[in-house]
C-alpha cells in the first residue's frame, strides 16, 4: 500500500488517546495517525486491557509515546494520570476519549433483566469517565486553551438498536456530557464533541451479540458504506486540528451517510424479496420482533 | 489465611466478575465452558486474583488456571 498523504495537522500538539486496545481499536488508529500529523501522543489504558492488549506496540509506532495505566471510573486514578501527563509532557492540546464497556452486553443480559451494578458500570465507565476527563484536565490545568476533547459515539444513542442494550443508554449520557460542558470550556476557546461512527469491527465492537448483521444492514443502508476505524482516524485529525476551531458541542456523524437515510435501494429490493417469499420468510423468521 | 478461607474469597470473586450465583460454582467448574467466561473475564479474574491476594500470577501460569480448584491451588500454593 502506498505510504498515506500526511498534512501535518496536529504539529506542535499534544494529546492523550484513552482506550487503545489493539490494532483494531479506534483509540489505536487516532493515536498513530495523530502522531502521523506531528503530535506528540501518550497512551491511557486500564491495566487489565494493557494486560490484555498490545499497547507496547502502538507505542512503539507513536514514537515511544508514554503509557499511563488509568481507570478513568477511579477519580484518583484519573487524577494521577493527568498529573503524571503534565509532569511528563506538559499540558495538553487535545483529549480523545475511546471508552466503553458493558457487562450486561458481554453476558447478554436481556434489557428487562439488567444487572443493575453492571448497569451504574456501564454508565460509569462508559460515560460519566468522560466528565472525569475533562474535569481532572481541567483540576490539574493539563490541557491549553484553544483545545479539541472528543469521545467516539454510536446512533444508538439517539434511535433504538435493540442489541445494543444499556450502551445506548451511557452513549446517550456521553453525547449529553460534551453539550453540558461546551459553554464552560468555550471560555477559554476549548472545544468539546462526540464522533458517532459506523458500526466498526473492533474487540468493544464484535462482543456485542449479531454485530455481523448490523455490520452488513449498516453497510447496505450506508450510501457510502460504513465508515472504518482508519477513516474515522483520518476525520478525527480535522476535528483535532486548528482546521475547526468553532466546532463544538456536536455529535458528528462519521457514518458514510447513514443517520440521513430513510430507505435505500438494495434495503427495498432485499425487503420486497424477503416478504413476497413465503419460504424465504419462512427461514428468515419475520414473526420474530427482535 | 486458611484454605477455606482463601476457597471462599475466590468465589466472592467470581460471583462479581462473572454474575453467577455462588451455589453454580462448583470446584471442578471451568471458568470458560461452566461460567461463561471470555477472554477478557479470564484476564480480569487472574488480576482480581492477584490484588486480593498479593500475588504475581504469570501468564504462562495463568493459562494453566482452567477451573476453580485450580485456581485456589494456585493461591494456596503461592501463600
Amino acid at each position: 500500500m502506498p505510504e498515506k498523504a500526511h498534512y501535518g495537522l496536529l504539529k506542535g500538539k499534544k494529546g492523550i488517546v484513552f482506550g487503545p486496545l489493539d490494532e483494531s481499536s479506534i483509540g489505536w488508529q487516532i493515536a498513530l495517525h495523530a502522531y502521523r500529523e506531528g503530535a506528540e501522543i501518550a497512551l491511557s489504558n486500564v491495566a487489565t486491557a494493557i494486560r490484555f492488549g498490545n499497547l507496547q506496540e502502538l507505542s512503539e509506532l507513536c514514537g515511544n509515546a508514554p503509557i499511563l495505566v488509568c481507570d478513568a471510573s477511579r477519580n484518583e486514578d484519573v487524577d494521577n494520570t493527568f498529573r503524571e501527563l503534565k509532569e511528563k509532557m506538559g499540558s495538553v492540546d487535545f483529549i480523545v476519549h475511546s471508552i466503553g464497556m458493558s457487562q450486561n452486553i458481554r453476558k447478554q443480559v436481556p434489557y428487562e433483566e439488567l444487572n443493575y451494578e453492571w448497569f451504574m458500570r456501564t454508565l460509569d465507565v462508559s460515560g460519566i469517565s468522560f466528565h472525569r476527563l475533562v474535569a481532572y484536565a481541567l483540576k490539574n490545568e493539563a490541557i491549553n486553551d484553544g483545545g479539541s476533547i472528543i469521545a467516539l459515539s454510536y446512533i444508538a444513542s439517539q434511535r433504538n438498536y435493540w442489541t445494543y442494550s444499556d450502551m445506548g443508554d451511557a452513549k446517550s449520557l456521553l453525547e449529553s456530557i460534551a453539550r453540558s460542558f461546551g459553554p464552560r470550556l468555550a471560555k477559554r476557546s476549548i472545544r468539546i464533541n462526540t464522533i458517532s461512527q459506523s458500526p466498526t469491527y473492533t474487540k468493544a465492537g464484535s462482543g456485542i451479540p449479531g454485530f455481523e448483521k448490523m455490520y452488513d444492514y449498516g453497510e447496505l443502508m450506508s450510501p457510502l458504506g460504513n465508515a472504518s476505524a482508519e477513516e474515522c482516524a483520518e476525520y478525527t485529525m480535522t476535528i483535532l486540528s486548528d482546521l475547526t476551531r468553532k466546532v463544538t458541542m456536536q455529535n458528528l456523524f462519521h457514518d458514510g451517510g447513514y443517520s440521513s437515510m430513510g430507505a435505500t435501494i438494495p434495503m427495498i429490493k432485499l425487503a420486497y424479496e424477503v416478504l413476497h417469499d413465503k419460504e424465504l420468510a419462512d427461514r428468515v423468521g419475520l414473526e420474530d420482533r427482535q | 489465611m486458611s484454605a477455606a478461607e482463601i476457597t471462599d474469597k475466590v468465589y466472592d470473586i467470581i460471583v462479581s466478575k462473572m454474575g453467577v450465583n455462588k451455589d453454580q460454582i462448583k470446584p471442578e467448574s471451568k471458568f470458560a465452558d461452566d461460567l461463561g467466561a471470555d477472554s477478557l473475564d479470564t484476564v480480569e479474574l487472574i488480576m482480581e486474583l492477584e490484588n486480593e491476594f498479593g500475588v504475581q500470577i504469570p501468564d504462562e501460569d495463568a493459562e494453566k488456571i482452567g477451573t476453580v480448584q485450580q485456581a485456589v491451588d494456585y493461591i494456596v500454593n503461592k501463600k
